[in-house]
């Protein structure tokens, strides 16, 4: 089958939308697809995937809390259209296509086999019943709608009026399961976060606010942080005497990201919201490590209330204290998570996921048809656009 | 005050293309549940052939068979508005032909296959529900209504397929 995927965010910069896709493009590739990824680039020769194209340098603007790299315009609307036209698609699948981004792009100018995935989750705002009635006909040709949560789902009901199948993000299980832990990282009583630490709502202020607690009942303990920057900034608000124990490790690649998963004592994601999914969670899972989670409702759900990891209350220093020394005191306890996490990630592997997809993809293509350009049945339609096309 | 005369044939241009802008939507609205229809009718013809074939098979008994055999046919020749239901009996019908431990251990692949057509269907029904229910919702749209957009188009049927059955059938 010959696959079109569409990155809304720049590939250049790490994401999870991103590295889902690649995941997913990679994944279809060992299965012996097609796969074509359209994405903006920041810098193209930074690009190492042969299966990418640019189409151009994206633009920062902010969206849900944090700062997304998009593209749109004229020219980023030609490049969508001559790759669609030239990609002669099995299949079109979208990611976020209800923000201004190729996406939508694609989706406006796009017609046949289309499927969409949703992955942001924010919550009832304003402006969108403003933006609805533009964005629905756009969304509408969709064959198919993939929300990446529950909650992703409900935010598309509330501010689009359509439902959608939930198919988790994927990681790869066995990638996690099998990797090997770092001498230097593995200790007793290490506590272990990742993530970009300067986003507020990544929530490191609430857990750099928990240590002075931890560190009355558990004086030895460490947290060694993963993520892009320095991490001066934060280190300031810290006690200097706790400060021996906290490490920053700075950006780090899929490999040490394993192995720090597979070092730590407890993983720990004290989030305050607008996260929509927590793949970092299930890759913790993946790897056996117990963990304490803020009761975000991402979270929440993908814990299944506290089933498959501890939860505290959201932004609330002490009571992330409390579970954290609770979970490294109780060795049984720990044992206890780190076994059904284990067992639970499995559902979150590629081979699962990427079958769930392609089911979709199966279902929202007739048979022989392909993805084309709009050809609208209006004649004067036809007027305006034929130059363009040829 | 002169009511400025241009404004009519502006407005008749806007309503216009307004009109063919809504009937384009309606339409793909339309190919969406043909699509989905059609797959979805060939997962469930694939997996009345495959219960047929399982009748095949000298282990199954007489009972199971006549079963099995009636269900399928009759799936594979009700009409659209009793499909569901003929669809819900051999649902049935394979859950309790499942139960027989012995049946898939000997005959792994076509279980397989079924489990398979099961996860398809799963989401075979979901979008074509999605499918109908939108394109139902717009036809209800007093444009369409109006203005008929929908034209000789036969409003889409919803296909009330059990999901929890065919949950049961995983197991």
């Amino acid at each position: 089958m010959k696959i079109g995927l569409i990155s809304p965010y720049a590939w250049d910069v790490p994401g999870g939308v991103q590295a889902h896709i690649r995941d997913l493009a990679n994944h279809y590739l060992d299965q012996g697809h097609q796969i074509s990824v359209l994405a903006p680039a920041s810098d193209e020769s930074s690009i190492v995937e042969d299966f990418v194209v640019s189409a151009g340098r994206p633009v920062a603007i902010p969206y849900n809390g944090a700062v997304a790299r998009v593209l749109f315009g004229p020219v980023a609307a030609s490049r969508v259209r001559q790759w669609v036209a030239g990609g002669d698609f099995d299949v079109l699948h979208l990611h976020e296509p209800a923000i201004p981004s190729l996406s939508l792009l694609a989706c406006s100018i796009a017609e046949g086999p289309l499927v969409g995935t949703f992955h942001a989750a924010a919550p009832r705002q304003k402006v969108t019943f403003a933006i609805a009635p533009f964005l629905e006909p756009v969304i509408e040709k969709l064959r198919a709608r993939i929300a990446v949560s529950e909650i992703a789902r409900e935010t598309l009901r509330i501010h689009l009026d359509t439902d959608a199948i939930v198919i988790p993000n994927g990681i790869s299980a066995e990638f996690f399961g099998r990797a090997d832990s770092n001498p230097a990282w593995k200790k007793e009583l290490t506590i272990g976060f990742i993530g970009r630490f300067s986003e507020p709502r990544k929530g490191l202020n609430v857990l750099l606010e928990a240590l002075p607690k931890v560190a009355r009942f558990l004086p030895e303990f460490r947290l060694l942080i993963a993520g892009p920057g320095e991490g001066l900034e934060a280190m300031e608000s810290v006690n200097p005497a706790l400060r021996s124990r906290i490490t920053f490790l700075g950006r780090v690649d899929d490999e040490a990201k394993a192995s720090l998963l597979k070092s730590i004592s407890v993983y720990v994601a004290p989030n305050t919201g607008g996260e929509s999914f927590g793949i970092i969670l299930t890759e913790a899972m993946a790897a056996g490590v117990p963990i304490v989670a803020s009761n975000i409702p991402a979270f929440s759900q993908l814990l299944e209330d506290g089933k498959y990891g501890l939860l505290f209350e959201s932004e609330n220093a002490s009571d992330l204290a409390d579970k954290l020394i609770r979970i490294l005191k109780d060795k049984e306890l720990a044992a206890k998570y780190s076994e059904s996490g284990l067992n639970y990630s499995a559902r979150f592997d590629w081979k699962q996921v990427g079958e769930e997809i392609m089911n979709v993809y199966l279902h929202a293509r007739g048979e022989n048809e392909r993805v084309t350009l709009l050809s609208e049945a209006r004649p004067w339609s036809r007027l305006f656009t034929r130059g363009e096309e040829e | 005050m002169e009511f400025p005369i241009f404004v009519i044939p502006l407005f008749v241009l806007l309503l216009i293309w307004y009109l063919t802008f809504s009937a384009t939507r309606l339409d793909r609205l339309h190919q969406r549940v043909e699509t989905s229809w059609a797959n979805l009718d060939a997962i469930l013809q694939r997996r009345a052939s495959l219960a047929l074939e399982l009748t095949h098979f000298p282990e199954t008994d007489p009972a199971a068979n006549l079963l099995l055999t009636s269900a399928a046919h009759h799936a594979r020749a009700a009409d659209i508005s009793v499909r569901s239901e003929a669809e819900s009996a051999l649902t049935t019908a394979l859950i309790l032909l499942r139960q027989e431990g012995w049946l898939v251990e000997k005959y792994p692949e076509i279980f397989e296959e079924l489990d398979q057509l099961t996860e398809r269907l799963r989401v075979g029904i979901a979008l074509h529900l999605e499918a109908v229910s939108a394109a139902r919702a717009r036809r209800t749209k007093p444009i369409y209504r109006v203005f008929r957009l929908a034209g000789k188009a036969p409003l889409p049927v919803k296909y009330a397929f059990e999901d929890e059955s065919l949950v049961e059938a995983q197991r």
